[in-house]
């Protein structure tokens, strides 16, 4: 008895897993014919083991009377041909939909004809036999009536020689029709591969069209061979072949139509799986408690057991559909929610974009995501180009060239006015004068995908027909909705990304301009006999626009000072420097007198720039034979010199700023220094260092703080003011550029410079 | 920076307050000086007494004015300076270059 079980389990489980599959598919796109036609495919298919399942149970059963397999019910099993015919269709619609190009789609049902034909015949046979048999009796009647039957009568007797053919040749005639259904089949599947481009479809045909070979190839040496050529297996081969061909063709078959069609494989049979046991399940509990309901219920209720265990079995039937949709909900949400696959996209989708800052490789990724998830055929990318500040049409493959969209172009701002992914077809009213429009049309788009971040428009994805022309489902647009948040967050991303790396590749310029400025200062101060030197200089920002130097006068064999401030900070300041700083040396070179160094640079600087771009600048020179220093001042910030006694001297000669005005006229002055006279320059950094209060730390504080601490060398001289200045102005670095040069007079200027190095 | 102006006898006197420091500073004052050489107004008065303070990069934007002024052959002339502008006009030898007066009558008489 549990062998005989096991048996019947064998053939149920291939049949209702076939049929669960059906189900699934169909419910899971009702309105695609693919899906309908490949669910009730599978149903017939499946039909055929169920039948088996049942005929194998009620022969068990009845031990008396008419065997089973001469009953009329258990030709009914015959319904499972509809398989051949539903076979047919499919491969009119796969792997390319060829219905779509019949003139009549709806003769497509003839081809059910011969099956139901077969199943008519030989469920009423004798009917059919008698019927035929009294109207071909007419054949007999005399006078008017014969001759008006006779024609009739003489048909009904021929009809009735070809269903008395039929019926004994039955199994190879139309074994023979499903063969040659089969083979059709086969050479539609075949010639429509031609048809596919889409490498993915073509694997899936490929898989689909093996599926086939394999699974009709065993059905027909088991089953249509046999029928049509007379022969036969032993029983158990023949059991061996058809449940093999069933669940081997069939299970590959539908895993490729899933795969085409669908999303997760692994999850749809699982699903179809767990509701195949779960209603076997359901169905064996009912059946137990249907019969065992009568013996349970006597000794409770006596006579009355029949009615009560009716009443029972009313009322699971009841409460049956509840149950199972109960089931159903549960499984759906513990194991697969309906979105799972969708999810699973999604999630992988944003995996790949989260660390993709690479417009190009993310347009790539996004398209490729579509392309596999909803099957889209093309994909295009209008997005908004921060570089032009206008929308543009992305070159792809087939379009070679980037192609600006007028910011006024109607169905750009209809497509502005979405906010969910929208047929193309369903924005009509932005068409007029459109080329945008016009555009997209040419490209055969079918819908539009907006992404907007808040209120402002990234861009737009337009979307072709889906590979070999399958429609757009209700949850295709729920999934392009969720990845177009996805895209926004992904693009927003590249984009700042862009932008970080911008600012980035900006910082590192300046940072290599902020060298080549500090390659333009001296090392260090010059080594001099009498003198001892300090300097200083502290740009607000990564570049400054002070500058100091110290310049060998070789033909009078003095030693050049010079300090100068550009107007404004930053990169402008910095530039302007540069130049100052190759004009200085040439004129220094050049062996001019200092008055016409600057008259030179005022020119040169004035015609070279625009007016309000100007240099302070102080230059002197000082002879160390004769301890004169020759200086001309051009609006620079006085340096002070305070004498060894306390008092205060500026160097105020000179002319106007450089490079303000042209053809200004310099004139310059000398000084003697002498012993521990010190010499202070500075930039208005220092002089104009500010509190909290708005309070500048002014020259006059300067100078009182130079004549407090004069008698300290320059180092600590400078340290000092800077000191004090910090404690006023406490900002590091300073507000702006702060440059420094200390001198002082001193006979042991070379000690104290040695000292410093 | 705030730049008020009116038009007294053909002379345009602009009344820059607060602090001239550059940025928006600079269009501001370059504009409304075009402006009014358009409209072929090319004597200007600033009027510095509500300038409180101005550094390098505002010195400049009031080079520029002047520039702009000369090179269409009008005048521009300073009136009442601040400390601080007088200061900053001193250091950078520029009071020879701008003329600057007292009060705004002083301008408006040098013109005549």
């Amino acid at each position: 008895m549990n062998l005989e079980l096991l048996k019947t389990l064998v053939y149920f489980l291939p049949g209702g897993f076939l049929i669960f599959l059906a189900i699934t598919i169909t419910r899971d796109n009702f309105v695609s014919r693919l899906n309908r036609i490949t669910g009730a495919m599978l149903f017939f298919a499946g039909i055929g083991p169920i039948a088996m399942v049942l005929g194998y149970m009620i022969e068990q059963s009845s031990t008396e009377g008419v065997p089973f397999n001469q009953t009329t019910l258990y030709n009914l099993y015959l319904i499972w041909e509809f398989f051949f015919p539903t076979l047919l269709v499919f491969a009119w619609l796969f792997p390319v939909d060829r219905l779509r190009t019949f003139k009549h789609p709806r003769l497509r049902y003839l081809v059910f004809i011969p099956q139901i034909m077969h199943l008519v015949i030989i469920l009423f046979f004798s009917d059919i036999n008698d019927l035929l048999n009294f109207l071909s009796s007419a054949e007999n009647a005399e006078g008017l009536v014969g001759i008006i039957t006779k024609p009739f009568a003489q048909l009904f007797s021929y009809l009735l020689v070809v269903l008395g053919f039929i019926r004994t040749y039955e199994v190879t005639i139309f074994g023979g029709i499903n063969l040659f259904y089969v083979l059709t089949a086969i050479y539609f599947i075949e010639t429509g591969k031609r048809f596919v481009t889409d490498p993915r479809l073509q694997t899936q045909t490929r898989v689909v069209i093996w599926a086939i070979r394999f699974g009709l190839g065993l059905l027909m040496i088991s089953y249509l061979g046999a029928a049509v050529f007379s022969y036969e297996f032993p029983r158990g081969v023949n059991t061996a072949l058809l449940l093999s061909a069933l669940l081997i063709g069939g299970g590959i078959f539908t895993f490729a139509i899933i795969r085409h069609q669908f999303l997760d494989v692994q999850l749809f049979f699982r699903q179809s799986f767990i509701y195949t046991l779960i209603s076997a399940l359901l169905v064996g509990t009912y059946i137990i408690l249907g019969v065992q309901s009568k013996k349970l219920m006597t000794p409770l209720f006596g006579d009355k057991a029949d009615i009560v265990s009716y009443i029972f079995i009313i009322f699971l039937l009841l409460i049956f559909q509840p149950i199972s949709s109960w089931i159903d909900n549960f499984i759906r949400s513990m194991f697969m929610h309906s979105r799972t696959d969708y999810r699973h996209i999604i999630e992988r989708f944003s995996r790949q974009v989260i660390s993709m800052f690479d417009p190009r490789q993310l347009r790539q990724t996004i398209e490729e995501t579509l392309k596999t998830a909803i099957l889209v055929e093309k994909v295009y990318f209008v997005l908004y180009q921060d570089n032009i500040d206008e929308y543009a049409l992305i070159p792809s493959d087939d379009n070679t060239r980037q192609k600006v969209i007028d910011r006024e172009d109607l169905m750009l701002r209809g497509i502005n006015m979405l906010n969910v992914p929208t047929y193309f077809d369903s924005l009509s009213d932005y068409r007029n004068d459109s080329q945008l429009a016009e555009v997209l049309n040419e490209f055969k788009v079918k819908v539009i995908l907006p992404m907007k971040d808040a209120e402002h428009l990234l861009g737009f994805l337009a979307l072709t027909t889906k590979v070999a022309g399958y429609r757009y489902s209700a949850e295709d647009f729920n999934l392009l909705g969720v990845l177009s948040n996805q895209m926004v967050t992904a693009l927003t991303n590249a984009r700042l990304y862009v932008e970080s790396m911008e600012k980035l590749r900006l910082e590192e310029e300046l940072n290599m301009a902020r060298q080549i400025q500090l390659d333009l200062l001296p090392s260090g101060p010059p080594v001099m006999n009498s003198v001892a030197i300090s300097a200083l200089s502290t740009p607000s920002r990564t570049v400054g626009g002070d500058f100091y130097d110290f310049i060998p006068n070789k033909a009078n064999r003095r030693m050049g000072i010079v300090i100068a401030d550009a107007s404004g900070k930053g990169m402008p300041a910095a530039l302007m420097i540069a130049q100052i700083h190759a004009m200085i040396h040439s004129e220094v070179n050049n062996g001019n007198s200092i008055a016409t160094m600057l008259e030179n640079m005022n020119n040169q600087v004035a015609v070279s720039t625009s007016s309000e771009k100007y240099v302070t600048l102080f230059y002197g020179e000082l002879d160390e034979t004769d301890n004169l220093f020759h200086f001309a001042n051009a609006g620079h910030n006085y340096p002070i010199l305070v004498r060894s006694g306390g008092e205060v001297e500026l160097l105020d000669i000179g002319g106007p700023v450089i490079g303000a005005f042209p053809n200004m006229k310099y004139e310059s002055s000398t000084v003697r220094l002498n012993s521990d006279d010190v010499l202070f320059l500075f930039t208005d950094g220092l002089s104009e260092a500010m509190n909290e209060n708005g309070e500048e730390y002014t020259e006059d504080r300067i100078r009182r703080f130079l004549c407090d601490c004069r008698g300290h060398d320059p180092q600590l001289i400078m340290d000092m003011i800077l000191e004090d200045v910090q404690k006023f102005d406490p900002h590091v670095p300073p507000q702006d550029d702060t440059t420094i040069i200390a001198l002082k007079m001193t006979p042991n200027g070379l000690l104290l410079n040695e000292r410093q190095a | 920076m705030k730049l008020n102006d009116r038009v007294q006898d053909d002379i345009v006197i602009l009344e820059p307050k607060g602090k001239i420091m550059g940025g928006p500073d600079a269009s501001l004052l370059h504009d409304k000086l075009h402006d009014y050489i358009e409209q072929d107004m090319k004597k200007v008065i600033i009027d510095l007494s509500k300038v409180d303070w101005m550094n390098s990069t505002g010195l400049g934007i009031l080079i520029s004015g002047l520039t702009t002024i000369r090179n269409n052959n009008g005048e521009l002339k300073l009136a009442n300076l601040t400390k601080k502008v007088q200061s900053l006009l001193t250091i950078t030898k520029l009071v020879s270059v701008f003329e600057a007066y007292d009060s705004i009558d002083e301008a408006i008489k040098s013109f005549k």
